[in-house]
């Protein structure tokens, strides 16, 4: 008397090796390159926020990582090679749709720009309705405020100047 | 012999797929052409959702709720047209901000004095961080400025301020934001959202000004405070005399950042006042009599 088949081996198998074989393309074997996510980033000539700065860097620069050292990762910008903190930096490989390419398949750990692109909850948008809402609010100070700038230098003149570190 | 195979290729795929949140869904036969990208969408709608569901407040969305409360703080108070005095208070603080164990949050630490002779300090999630001309008054020296302004520090490093928005909020916020409606919603009024986000940015207002932070978060905020002073190299002591000189106050920051007996005695018994020592001190307490507060 034959055995009846199992119900697993009605599984389109073809596809499974078809998702896989995807996975595999998706996957990235490249140098890792990272974001700036932060703005009023400098690179510092050591892995310390007292070492001199080497330049600037601006929010969404591409940079590529050479080593990480604790905190902080060696980065080159334009061939500028210089040192981020870790908290300024984000990612590591180009960013793929993977549901998109399955239609179906696996998800990905969402990252955050992905997040970005899906509708996040509280955005520059949904700012904009507050403000409607809530004339009586004062924005326009609390710009007045992020546009105060400390000059690195002035800044490491001050700490020096008060024996801090 | 097949099976084999495909069942190799699988396990082969498993390190790869480690990291990715695989739903447990059968696998549906293919779309027909035309309706391959609806279906794409719905899946990336869906799967994202059930991801964002997890997620906490990101740092962007954590800096909009800062602005939002420190707009409705700068209502009620008006700067201090004093940009020396500013600049200063901004480098004491990032003296002790850049020791933090957050020491870059999404668009960095801004400090501002607020016009008025009531002592009270605020922490605007993201790290806006609003001190009034009357603590500064109290503070007698740049290391007592310093600590009050690292126990700020700490607040916006342990994210104390918005802890206050429920989850239950939370949660409805990333449901909100999935759904189509959201999606089409594009800076008009009266968006759901918008609603959301006026409750959660009262929700955190009602902390920093009228309810204070819970006990725990204070005691943790004042043991921060301690380790940046130290990193800095500021007197750690300094944070002990400073709220020794708050005790018996009402309202304002006696109200939103009570400094008991008990907390007082903690501090101290971390960080027991100094008196004046060195060169460098001395430096630092001339620079701060210059500034008119």
């Amino acid at each position: 008397m034959p055995r009846p088949v199992p119900q697993r081996a009605q599984l389109p198998w073809s596809l499974v090796a078809g998702m896989m074989v995807l996975l595999l393309g998706a996957a990235p074997a490249l140098p890792e390159s990272l974001t700036v996510t932060l703005s009023n980033q400098q690179l510092y000539s050591q892995p310390s926020f007292t070492s001199p700065a080497v330049s600037p860097v601006p929010q969404g620069a591409p940079v590529t990582l050479l080593r990480r050292e604790g905190d902080w990762v060696q980065v080159d910008y334009q061939g500028k090679q210089g040192w981020l903190h870790k908290a300024a930096v984000a990612g590591g490989g180009p960013a793929v749709s993977l549901p998109a390419l399955l239609g179906g398949g696996p998800v990905r750990q969402t990252r955050h720009d992905e997040v970005a692109l899906a509708g996040k909850g509280f955005t520059p948008e949904v700012e904009a309705g507050f403000r409607q809402k809530n004339p009586g609010l004062n924005y326009a100070q609390v710009e007045a405020v992020e546009r105060i700038q400390v000059d690195p230098a002035a800044l490491q003149a001050f700490l020096r100047e008060g024996g801090l570190n | 012999m097949r099976r084999r195979w495909v069942i190799l290729t699988v396990a082969a795929g498993l390190p790869l797929v480690a990291g990715f949140n695989i739903p447990s869904l059968p696998l549906p036969a293919p779309p027909l052409p035309s309706q391959a990208q609806k279906a794409a969408e719905v899946v990336t709608k869906t799967g994202t959702k059930a991801v964002q569901a997890a997620r906490p407040l990101s740092e962007e969305e954590e800096y909009y709720l800062g602005r939002a409360v420190a707009a409705r703080l700068l209502a009620r108070y008006p700067l201090y047209q004093n940009p020396e005095a500013t600049l200063y208070v901004n480098q004491v603080g990032l003296a002790v901000a850049r020791k933090s164990s957050r020491p870059a949050p999404y668009r960095g630490y801004r400090f501002a004095v607020l016009d008025t002779l009531e002592p009270n300090a605020f922490a605007c999630p993201g790290g806006l961080i609003l001190v009034t001309r009357g603590l500064v008054r109290l503070c007698g020296t740049e290391d007592e400025l310093a600590a009050v302004l690292a126990h700020e520090v700490a607040h916006v490093v342990r994210r104390d301020g918005i802890t206050s928005i429920s989850q239950a909020r939370w949660s409805e916020v990333l449901t909100t934001a999935g759904t189509e409606t959201a999606r089409q919603y594009a800076g008009g009024v009266g968006g759901a959202l918008v609603n959301l986000f006026e409750a959660a940015v009262e929700d955190v207002f009602r902390t920093l000004v009228v309810n204070g932070y819970s006990r725990p978060a204070e005691e943790a905020a004042d043991r921060e405070a301690i380790l940046m002073l130290t990193r800095a190299g500021y007197q750690p002591g300094a944070l002990a005399q400073v709220l020794g000189k708050m005790s018996g106050g009402s309202g304002g920051i006696f109200r939103t950042h009570p400094p008991t007996s008990e907390r007082l005695a903690r501090v101290k018994s971390l960080a027991p006042p100094a008196a004046p020592a060195g060169e460098k001190e001395k430096v630092r307490l001339q620079r701060f009599q210059k500034m008119k507060f």
